[in-house]
């Protein structure tokens, strides 16, 4: 048996990523889900995902986190979430917050179980906001921010893509989240979807990345739940993840029900199957791009000190900048530490 | 005799793996893995029983599993063990005790560990 439990592999997987809609009202610029607005229309109807919240229930599946995408743009969401509380699924929703009113958090709040919201802000400042997702955003987004306060919703987090031109913001963020009652979240920003063009221009410099992996080791309060761990400075070892989950502890649905290891890898290569012709538990178990997947790890970072805080990072980053999912994450602490040459091509 | 059942929070999921318990904290998103072996069965996944329940060797496969009371005063190394496992997972807020009517039956089991 291994040392540790978490290197035993699971039955299901912890949470699953469904992106529920391909619908959206922005146009972010490094949004991850940009393909699958464009791709054809066939999104699984209600009948079909409540087929699907079955599955995960007997799967005993922990959390949905639902994206999209604007989930809530999908008139049977709300339904949809209550169906999944029946089934005793813990429910997590990724919004833009534009679409927030009162009779939608009333209905939210009259819910049998909490759905933990993830509000998306991208900057404290609205110029910062706005060139990243919209002109405007920033003041409808802070409305919707302001509605859950004023109805004292009991969980949500106002979520930041960490890229270049806000990076320096984090802080004036993270006290903006206070103001209102929320946590702060920190994504990070990766280069699939619409953040493959915007790459270029939006990734965080060298000394940005430093001056972020200390941040992070003095503020352990903060929430930074996918793939912060290669930047993970020691300090924040037991705070979060060490590792991928994706094929091990997690997995998405797209919109039409593709199956896929991670919202950062829904690319065809990655198709691992579909919900409409098999069901999660065997995609889950038997695919064999999953179980490629698991077996995955970069062989070069078997000797780094790291590599029990990181695993060699995120592969979808890998695969991206280096065409390789077994390659080491190009922007782990360690090559970041040691490349100045980060610094030169930015 | 004074016993103790277990309750597993509204705030949290468990569910059976091959190595024993796996526990997620809907609040802080936090995984606890638990090496219980077969000693331990999680409420179902939908109901309102949230006992955590004790499976008892004795009966074998098949066996019809109890309530997960564990009787403080009876001291045998396995006993004393799962006593301070669950013990960890209410410390860590995973688990709720409260008294509950003596459980006569004996029980026996790996006791685990928590990581």
């Amino acid at each position: 048996m291994p040392a540790r439990l978490s290197d035993i592999p699971l039955k299901a997987p912890v949470n699953v990523t469904w992106e529920v809609t391909r619908v959206c009202n922005l146009r972010c610029a490094h949004c991850l889900s940009a393909e699958l607005r464009a791709a054809s229309d066939d999104e699984l109807d209600l009948a079909a995902c409540r087929t699907l919240v079955d599955e995960l229930a007997r799967m005993e599946v922990f959390q949905v986190n639902f994206g999209g995408g604007e989930p809530f743009l999908r008139e049977d969401f709300v339904e949809l979430l209550a169906y999944c509380h029946e089934r005793g699924l813990t429910t997590c929703v990724s919004t833009n917050g534009t679409v927030l009113d009162d009779d939608l958090v009333a209905q939210l709040l009259a819910l049998s179980a909490p759905v933990y919201l993830q509000v998306s802000l991208d900057g404290a400042r609205p110029e910062t906001n706005d060139a990243l997702r919209g002109t405007g955003t920033f003041a409808r987004i802070l409305q919707g921010v302001e509605l859950l306060a004023t109805h004292r919703y009991p969980d949500f987090s106002l979520n930041m893509v960490v890229t270049r031109v806000n990076v320096g913001e984090v802080a004036d963020f993270d006290g903006l989240a206070r103001r209102y009652g929320a946590k702060t979240r920190l994504s990070r920003f990766r280069p699939s979807g619409a953040g493959c063009g915007a790459w270029a221009d939006l990734r965080l410099t060298r000394r940005q990345l430093l001056e972020l992996s200390a941040f992070l080791g003095e503020h352990p309060e903060i929430l930074t739940g996918d793939s912060f761990f290669a930047l993970t400075p020691a300090e924040r070892r037991t705070a979060g993840l060490t590792r991928c989950g994706a094929a091990k502890m997690t997995c998405v649905v797209a919109p039409d029900g593709s199956v896929f290891p991670c919202a950062f890898l829904s690319d065809p290569a990655f198709l691992a199957g579909n919900v409409r012709i098999a069901p999660l538990s065997t995609i889950f178990r038997d695919s064999p791009v999953f179980r490629r997947f698991r077996e995955m790890e970069p062989a070069a970072c078997r000797s780094c000190d790291r590599f029990p805080v990181c695993h060699g990072g995120c592969p979808a980053v890998a695969y991206f900048l280096a065409h390789s999912t077994g390659a080491a994450d190009p922007e782990c602490l360690r090559a970041v530490e040691a490349d100045a040459t980060l610094e030169e091509v930015l | 005799m004074e016993s103790i059942e277990y309750l597993v929070p509204d705030w949290v999921r468990v569910r059976r793996e091959s190595f024993g318990l796996l526990f997620y904290d809907t609040r802080s998103t936090r995984l606890t893995f638990v090496r219980s072996g077969d000693a331990l069965e999680p409420p179902a996944f939908v109901g309102g029983d949230r006992r955590l329940r004790l499976v008892m060797a004795e009966g074998g496969a098949g066996a019809t599993p109890g309530p997960a009371t564990v009787a403080v005063s009876r001291a045998t190394a396995d006993r004393t063990a799962l006593a301070r496992l669950l013990s960890d997972l209410v410390a860590k807020g995973l688990l709720v005790a409260r008294k509950a009517k003596p459980d006569p039956s004996p029980f026996s089991g790996d006791a685990g560990q928590t990581q």
